[in-house]
């Protein structure tokens, strides 16, 4: 049996109980949701009082809609959670059998976040084309090349968003403040990445500052690209920042694996 | 044949952070920490040939999971060699971990929220099984361990008893020579502890797995295993038959008796050492050989409802076993 | 967000309160001192926690410098929000999070674990004591250490009062205190309706976002927002009473009677609250009129 084969087959698997135990919980996914959504939706609202009939750095009313809706969407296809997961299994001790089968714990991460973004974006995907119909603002162009763009934009940035949570869990092997370093970063990208309002209506000191880190490739980027503002040499610069980043935090992913699993051979869990 | 399980003077030693009490101890403990070793194994050494059923016998915190863990390779040695299946188990990879199975008495791996057929069919594709192995198989731990209808009910819906038999299962499908359970009857009611001990011993005969479980029940081992670890305090105390071990330190049994009526301190004294009387409950001590003669003759002179016969409770054979000294190998 | 395993077994359901008036919500002696000793309890294991205190002290501060960066981004666009000045909307943000140390010291511990109790079987254990359910649900827990962040939200409104050169009159201090107790009691009011949800929807476990989402909007003004959704936040969903009607009456926006008013508005709103508490218990136990 081909190792192609045998590996489609285990994420098949992986992937369908996550669907179904989604299934199970698919309430309480719509609620994680609209919080998920109220935070850009706010964002929105405020930033629609003061562009007023004017701009803001060159954007409009219009432009601010399409860029939250945009906002919305990447974010629920990026958006990754494992660093809570992997802290809880570390503590309650559910790291065990995992280690005890041959299967590296990350894979059931990933599946999961395939299931979870497969039903979410869906989800917003729907609202944003009903809200297309009646609200022109917010359409987008239909260009298949920027669409194909901006899909492997935002695969690359989903997955370092991946390895950047899952790191973060994997301290969790050291300290108890896993998750508080995970809601740190999420302060920080609240600015950095563009979740309160696109990079250039921050002050140019800090957008330069956030050009330097990873924090533009996790959101900015991939929004900027759907809603057309991106142009060729951003585009470009963009792709090499999202897999130079990608690289150094799969390797910031290794390093801590490899460590923490041998300290916790050292000390159990 | 080479044996499936060897430890040879295995140890772990693990390092507690000490911290005094109060506002400075805390500060000390952050700024510059002092350690403490803890020897949770002491040197342990024995080995398993293919087809054994060996209990691992202790009190809580004599050291019994940590060698198990060390075995299954979520630990590593402090000192000292281990080898299972042939491998080292710290670091080996899936070649190793297809050899084993390991069951945890507290924590489960089946789906809490789908049926465990679900997590059947997830082992299926991370073991690579071929599809009519895994039938055969599922069909033949589905008649073992009774399981029937409990394949298609969501796991929160089944008994403690019913999830550790679809756990055995879902641990089983690949057939792994080697199994590790870790307190496998742990809050288990009768019936269930006695279908899981019966499954294991057909299971060992079919299949000729090595199968190392610990426990810190005297049932456990009397059911399944004849060979017995005793290991406390990191240390092995005795390792070889249960039987001959309880024949030589645990020279009583404890008969518990309810009784329906009042009786006197004295009357029941003529039987045996008082060793608990709160009325209606009476524990007594009696050698071993006239357990049963001894209850007969309360069951006819006293007014008792209810009467078991026990072995003394595990703690008092190791504390027993450890001041007598026994060696490790009878 | 997955569900924890439960271990709780189902007991027989306590006795059914149909005797009980809505509109009166007597507390007993003796409840108060069931509560009493519980938050003693809670005061003691808490205390053995020092890191807990720093940890929330530090994180409120991080929230905190994270919201005034927020709002600096908003203003290096305008000068005024919703017609507020920024240090007026700095007097919003302390209310805002004096309002979230009450909810995160006594609410969300208390009636925010309503809904994985309705599910377990363990409210069956709360209908059986002698204290008013809801009552019980709502102030079992105190998580003291949070209630810094009531301490670190006034001094921040005070901070932001100064540097608008405004002093408070009596009256308006008088206005502020109770609009502010209000704001407390509407905030418990949107947790009980919130979490009353909870009876009708067993399975979903993570009521409490629902308040998060929709609380999400006290952090700004409600001038700030388009006409449709001030009319939303004022009279249906009532946030603008909890934030934004204190920070006017301690700023002098509005005038000192709206604490009378907002005082008005929490009676209501409690009252409505209770009614659908008591409605939704009553069809929990099958209890009929």
């Amino acid at each position: 049996m081909s190792r192609v084969a045998e590996w489609g087959r285990r994420y098949a698997a992986l992937i369908r109980n996550a669907w179904l135990v989604d299934l199970q919980y698919r309430a309480s996914i719509v609620l994680w949701l609209l919080w998920g959504v109220t935070e850009p939706a706010v964002a929105l609202g405020i930033w629609w009082a003061i562009a007023g009939d004017g701009q803001v750095a060159g954007y409009a009313r219009a432009d601010f809609a399409r860029y939250f809706f945009a906002l919305m969407l990447v974010n629920q296809l990026t958006i990754a959670w494992d660093s809570w997961y992997l802290d809880g299994w570390i503590r309650e001790g559910e790291l065990n059998f995992r280690l005890a089968r041959p299967l590296h714990p990350a894979h059931e991460a990933v599946a999961e976040n395939i299931a979870y973004k497969a039903r979410t974006a869906g989800m917003i995907l729907v609202v944003w084309l009903v809200v297309s119909l009646v609200w022109p603002a917010v359409r987008l162009p239909l260009a298949p090349g920027r669409w194909a763009l901006t899909a492997a934009a935002v695969l690359l940035a989903a997955a370092m968003r991946f390895f950047i949570s899952f790191t973060t869990g994997l301290l969790a092997f050291w300290t108890t403040r896993a998750t508080a370093i995970m809601e740190l970063h999420a302060g920080v990208s609240l600015f950095l990445s563009g979740r309160l309002a696109p990079l250039a209506l921050l002050p140019p000191a800090v957008a330069s500052a956030a050009a330097l880190s990873w924090f533009p490739y996790m959101l900015a980027f991939p929004v900027e690209l759907l809603t057309g503002a991106a142009q060729s040499t951003a585009i470009v610069k963009g792709f090499a920042g999202q897999l130079a980043w990608l690289g150094v935090w799969i390797a910031a992913y290794h390093l801590t694996w490899t460590r923490g699993l041998r300290r916790y051979g050292a000390v159990g869990g | 044949m080479p044996p499936a399980i060897t430890a040879d003077r295995l140890s772990k030693t693990f390092q507690v952070k000490v911290r005094d009490p109060g506002l400075r101890g805390a500060l000390q403990a952050l700024l510059k920490p002092r350690y403490r070793d803890v020897h949770a194994v002491r040197e342990v050494t024995f080995n398993i040939d293919p087809g054994e059923i060996v209990a691992f016998l202790g009190p809580n915190g004599a050291g019994k999971t940590t060698t198990l863990k060390m075995l299954a390779g979520l630990l590593y040695p402090t000192s000292g060699r281990v080898a299972v299946a042939g491998f080292t188990p710290w670091g080996s990879g899936s070649e190793f971990k297809r050899r084993i199975a390991l069951v945890l008495g507290n924590r489960q791996q089946l789906v809490w929220d789908l049926p465990p057929e679900e997590t059947f069919q997830l082992n299926r594709a991370i073991y690579d099984i071929a599809e009519p192995d895994y039938r055969e198989r599922l069909a033949e731990l589905v008649a073992l361990l009774e399981l029937g209808d409990l394949l298609a009910k969501p796991v929160r819906q089944l008994s403690l008893g019913e999830r550790m038999k679809c756990e055995l299962a879902a641990a089983l499908l690949h057939r792994p020579p080697i199994l590790f359970l870790d307190e496998p009857t742990l809050g288990l009611d009768v019936t269930a502890q006695e279908a899981i001990r019966r499954f294991l011993t057909q299971y060992r005969d079919r299949h000729g797995a090595t199968v190392l479980l610990t426990s810190h029940y005297m049932q456990d081992v009397t059911a399944l295993a004849t060979r017995v670890l005793i290991i406390n305090r990191g240390q092995l105390l005795y390792d070889g038959a249960l039987a001959a071990l309880v024949a030589r330190i645990a020279r009583t049994k404890r008969i518990e008796l309810v009784l329906a009526d009042g009786v006197t301190a004295d009357a029941l004294a003529a039987f045996g050492d008082v060793k608990e009387f709160r009325f209606p409950n009476a524990v007594l001590e009696v050698p071993r050989e006239e357990a049963a003669a001894t209850s007969a003759r309360l069951l006819a002179a006293l007014p008792v409802a209810d009467l078991s016969i026990e072995d003394p409770p595990i703690e008092d054979v190791i504390r027993l076993a450890f001041a007598h000294g026994v060696a490790e190998d009878d | 967000m997955r569900n924890a395993e439960f271990q709780w077994r189902v007991v027989p359901r306590g006795q059914a309160r149909g005797t009980k008036p809505i509109m009166t919500f007597r507390i007993p002696h003796s409840a108060l001192r069931i509560l009493a000793a519980l938050w003693r309890l809670n005061l003691a294991e808490e205390l053995q926690y020092r890191a807990n205190f720093v940890a929330s002290v530090l994180g409120t501060l991080f929230w905190i410098v994270t919201a005034l960066l927020t709002l600096a981004v908003f203003f290096s666009h305008t000068t005024r929000l919703g017609g507020w000045d920024y240090w007026e909307v700095v007097v919003l943000l302390g209310v805002f999070n004096a309002l979230t140390g009450v909810i995160e010291a006594v609410l969300r511990p208390g009636i925010g674990r309503l809904a994985g109790e309705v599910r377990s079987g363990g409210l069956d254990l709360v209908l059986a004591k002698p204290v008013d359910p809801q009552a019980f649900v709502s102030f079992r827990r105190l998580d003291i250490w949070r209630l810094t962040d009531v301490v670190l939200g006034l001094a921040l409104a005070g901070y932001a009062l100064h540097r608008l050169g405004r002093v408070p009159s009596f009256a308006q201090l008088a206005a502020f205190g109770l609009a502010l107790a209000a704001a407390a009691v509407v905030v418990y009011a949107l947790w009980v309706v919130l979490m009353s949800l909870a009876f009708w929807f067993v399975s979903v476990e993570n009521l409490s976002v629902l308040f998060d989402a929709v609380y999400e909007g006290a952090r700004y003004p409600v001038s700030a927002y388009p006409e449709a959704l001030r009319f939303l936040f004022v009279y249906l969903i009532p946030i603008a009473w909890t934030t934004t009607i204190p920070a006017s009456a301690l700023t002098g926006r509005l005038g000192p009677e709206i604490g009378l008013v907002a005082a008005l508005v929490a009676g209501v709103a409690l009252a409505l609250a209770r009614l659908v508490w008591r409605t939704a218990l009553k069809r929990y136990t099958g209890a009929s009129g």
